[in-house]
């Protein structure tokens, strides 16, 4: 049920869509702050399908560790990740035409080992809008406070 | 006698993995590379004027969990000591999308804190895009890698 939500939510924001835009539009900023948003709730619910429809098959991540993975590593680790719930916030839109750049700080709750561990960072992301669609093509996490 | 034979052999394969990469990621790889050398130099000699053509506006820098603002990474630029610090940049990859390159690399940062030589090392995220004529730095990042 999750992932039929995640599915129709994906669809709403501009992942294939009827209407197939040819650039990106005055709605971009808010398009791009859902699909954060559903890249969390997929992650928490390793919805990999999701995922895999909101990443450019060219994508990098790096994560608060430095470590670079691409995006069969970066699914291949949230299938393992302990994370239950991730929540982005103070998130800022910078549009350059067809590419756009998102910041913002995000909460990840999980359990490690049987404990519970809450963790907070900030990260930086990049978007492409490419055949009607946006996708991330790079992103980076650090943590906030060390 | 071995172990310098290897060596070379693995220095001469690095050099050619690195030339290979440059040369299938074509221009737009070379002078996003070129660009990347300019803003540490700039930076090593304060030169905010540079800086200030290779940064967008809109520049956003996150490292240490903290957002900065173009003007905000300037001003600290400002305020440092020239050259308190070496960084050493080391081969990056660059991915290009049309008028969009992503920089991906490492560099390692070595100076001395509190009297004590220091040494980190850091993986970046740079987004550059190309407007009115020239590549601009709009977004970029680095987060230090954990060993």
């Amino acid at each position: 049920m999750r992932a039929l939500t995640l599915a129709v939510s994906l669809a709403c924001a501009g992942i294939p869509t009827g209407y197939a835009q040819q650039t990106a539009d005055s709605d971009a900023g808010t398009k791009i702050m859902a699909l954060e948003n559903l890249w969390g709730q997929a992650s928490a619910v390793k919805d990999l399908k999701s995922l895999n429809a909101i990443f450019d098959d060219a994508f990098v991540y790096v994560d608060p560790n430095g470590r670079l993975m691409t995006k069969a590593e970066l699914l291949a680790d949230v299938k393992e990740s302990p994370a239950l719930q991730f929540i982005a916030r103070a998130m800022v839109v910078h549009l350059h035409g067809d590419t756009a750049i998102i910041t913002g700080t995000y909460q990840l709750k999980g359990l490690e080992r049987g404990k519970p561990f809450v963790r907070h960072g900030r990260f930086v992301d990049t978007w492409r809008y490419k055949n009607g669609s946006w996708l991330a093509i790079a992103s980076l996490s650090t943590p906030i406070g060390n | 006698m071995k172990t310098t034979t290897l060596l070379l052999i693995l220095v001469c394969a690095i050099s050619w993995s690195a030339q290979a990469q440059e040369a299938a990621e074509g221009g737009t790889g070379k002078t996003i590379r070129a660009l990347e050398h300019a803003w540490v130099a700039a930076q090593s000699r304060n030169d905010n004027r540079a800086l200030n053509q290779i940064f967008d506006n809109s520049l956003v820098y996150v490292e240490y969990g903290r957002l900065l603002s173009k003007s905000e990474y300037l001003a600290r630029v400002r305020t440092e000591n020239p050259l308190p610090q070496q960084v050493v940049m080391e081969p990056m990859m660059v991915r290009a999308f049309g008028t969009t390159a992503i920089a991906v690399g490492t560099y390692t940062e070595r100076g001395m804190k509190n009297g004590k030589p220091f040494a980190r090392h850091w993986r970046f995220v740079d987004t550059w895009v190309y407007k009115d004529g020239a590549w601009k730095l709009v977004a970029a990042g680095a987060a230090p890698i954990m060993r």
